[in-house]
């Protein structure tokens, strides 16, 4: 497992300075990373709560539409799309980037070449950190080789390399680690009794909410695998309320009310889903993207049968990739913008590398299974790389990619 | 035995942040970085310009004495003038209000040479275009 998380390390440098280096994409803090991210400079060098000193700063007084920042009806005031998460984890990198700014006697207005790197590399930390977790969790369950394949599958095999790296400001890695968290932090509720346990599960529990408010569900799909405990789950949610106090201020400061729709109209379309599209289209489908995840279904079917101690996860991990799959596929934009893969299932990929390690686990049985897996699992990975590195050098498009395009610039550079 | 190995460590460690921290002071790469700018483009006169938004930075040397910066913005109608605030490390030292297209040059004299080889200059303007544009600022010279 260090051998893998070392490589991972290694390669995600790498990977980082090349996008960077060789100008494949634009400065970290981009996009949604930006408004992800507006929070830090907001509070920590203008001392506002209301991001108007950043956007006087930045942009003339008015965010530009392109940042997911309104100004609330009513009030005018600006309310972010995007919550406070990923700023509260990123502050130590942001601490550390405004210390040698100053040092440097660059512009500290959150914005300049350490801030930017700062929130580039925090996203590959948190990456590396959640692979750290994925692989204890899984350790107790698997064997070291069956979990050193795991989470190079998933690293490599999907789409969580091109979120720690090259789209590393938004939000996906940081999900990915608590995701990761939560399932040791769930584990280790119903093996200890410690109120240490409720407070951290608390913790986890309020900043999974704060990256992203819908993997709520996450908590709602394993509570009930959770051993009953008042006073444990009392203090766990005090700790939870506690984290997300901020947030549910911020909201009432911007608005009036602390709970809020902070994509003001923009919404979801419960009634006509787009589950066959979020799954195997050509735009952004999950399997078609990332076809090694199938394996990890499978592996879901198999665990449920099997004497193993994480048979446990399984129902959880299904009906929460069940009702995150159609909660994707309700939102207006079921694509999630432009993209590598389907970005919406980052965040859930700790849940299936229990699926793919139950398969890997399955497939060692034999020799013959074993070296057809291998060959399926390293040619998945080959290709998932290279299509990563066609879209980085936009070979391959942002968003709306037909059958068509797949199949013109299929195994071709140009 | 571990606890030498590891007293060597940390001593590579600091001597290495130590040297990395002196080198970051005051590092020579620091005049060619700018921030809150646009790529380079012609203007409609043909005078190269780079596009800022509420705010940008640059760096220029700091044994010149004269900083000239050229600075625009676009008028529609109606269109309130635009201030830019012109500061060198962080000290304000002018003020110019753009009340039409033309361009306006803005001559700062450096203040006494400090120790570092590059002094910033931060430019902001106190309301933007349409697109973020703040203002267009040409090539700045250094006497």
């Amino acid at each position: 497992m260090k051998t893998v998380i070392a490589a991972a390390a290694a390669a995600g440098l790498a990977a980082y300075t090349l996008i960077y280096a060789a100008g494949l994409a634009p400065a970290p803090i981009r996009s949604d990373g930006f408004s992800y991210y507006v929070y830090l400079p907001s509070w920590f060098l203008y001392h506002d709560a209301t991001l108007a000193s950043v956007a006087n700063d930045c942009c003339g007084g008015e965010f530009p539409a392109s940042t997911a920042i309104i100004r609330w009806p009513g009030t005018n005031r600006w309310v972010n799309a995007h919550p406070i998460g990923v700023a509260i984890m990123q502050m130590p990198f942001f601490a550390i980037a405004h210390a040698l700014t100053r040092w440097t006697n660059l512009s500290a207005d959150g914005f300049t070449l350490y801030y930017q790197h700062a929130a580039g590399i925090a996203g590959l930390c948190w990456t590396l950190a959640g692979l750290w977790v994925l692989g204890n969790v899984l350790r107790r369950h698997f064997s070291a080789a069956v979990t050193a394949a795991t989470l190079a599958t998933i690293l490599f095999g999907t789409n969580l390399f091109h979120y720690a790296t090259f789209d590393s400001s938004y939000s996906h890695a940081y999900s990915f680690f608590l995701f990761a968290a939560f399932l040791a932090v769930a584990e280790r509720w119903n093996r200890d009794g410690k109120a240490s346990t409720a407070v951290l599960a608390g913790l986890v529990a309020g900043l999974i909410v704060l990256v992203r408010h819908t993997n709520a569900l996450l908590l709602v799909c394993f509570a009930p695998a959770l051993r009953s405990d008042a006073r444990r789950l009392a203090l766990a949610a005090a700790t939870f309320l506690l984290v997300v106090a901020p947030e549910l201020a911020i909201y009432y400061q911007a608005t009036g009310r602390p709970i809020v729709s902070s994509y003001g109209e923009l919404g979801f379309n419960f009634t006509s889903p787009r589950i066959f599209d979020v799954l195997f289209s050509t735009q952004k489908g999950l399997f078609f993207w990332a076809p090694v995840l199938l394996l990890g279904c499978a592996g879901f079917a198999i665990l449920s049968r099997a004497p193993s101690s994480a048979r446990r996860l399984v129902l959880p991990s299904v009906v929460f990739l069940a009702l995150d799959t159609y909660l994707i596929a309700s939102w207006w934009d079921w694509q999630f913008g432009g993209s590598f893969g389907h970005r919406g299932f980052v965040d859930a990929l700790p849940l299936f590398a229990v699926g793919l390690a139950a398969f890997f686990a399955w497939a060692t049985r034999t020799t013959s299974r074993r070296a057809l897996v291998a060959t399926i699992v390293v040619c998945a990975i080959a290709l998932n790389l290279f299509q990563m590195a066609q879209y980085w050098n936009r070979v391959l498009p942002f968003s709306d990619t037909t059958w068509d395009d797949y199949r013109a610039v299929f195994l071709r550079w140009r | 035995m571990a606890l030498k190995r590891r007293l060597i460590a940390l001593i590579l460690i600091g001597t290495a942040l130590g040297a990395l921290l002196a080198y970051l002071h005051d590092p020579p790469w620091l005049l060619s970085v700018t921030s809150g700018m646009r790529p380079w483009e012609t203007d409609l006169d043909g005078r190269r310009v780079r596009w800022m938004g509420g705010h940008a930075s640059l760096f220029v040397p700091s044994d010149g004495r004269l900083v000239s910066i050229p600075i625009r913005t676009t008028f529609n109608s109606g269109d309130p003038p635009v201030t830019a605030t012109i500061s060198i490390d962080d000290r304000p030292v002018d003020r110019v209000t753009l009340t039409d297209a033309e361009w306006r040059l803005s001559t700062i004299r450096l203040p006494p040479n400090g120790s570092r080889r590059a002094r910033r200059v931060d430019i902001r303007v106190d309301r933007t275009r349409a697109d973020n544009r703040g203002a267009a600022v040409g090539e700045v010279t250094v006497r």
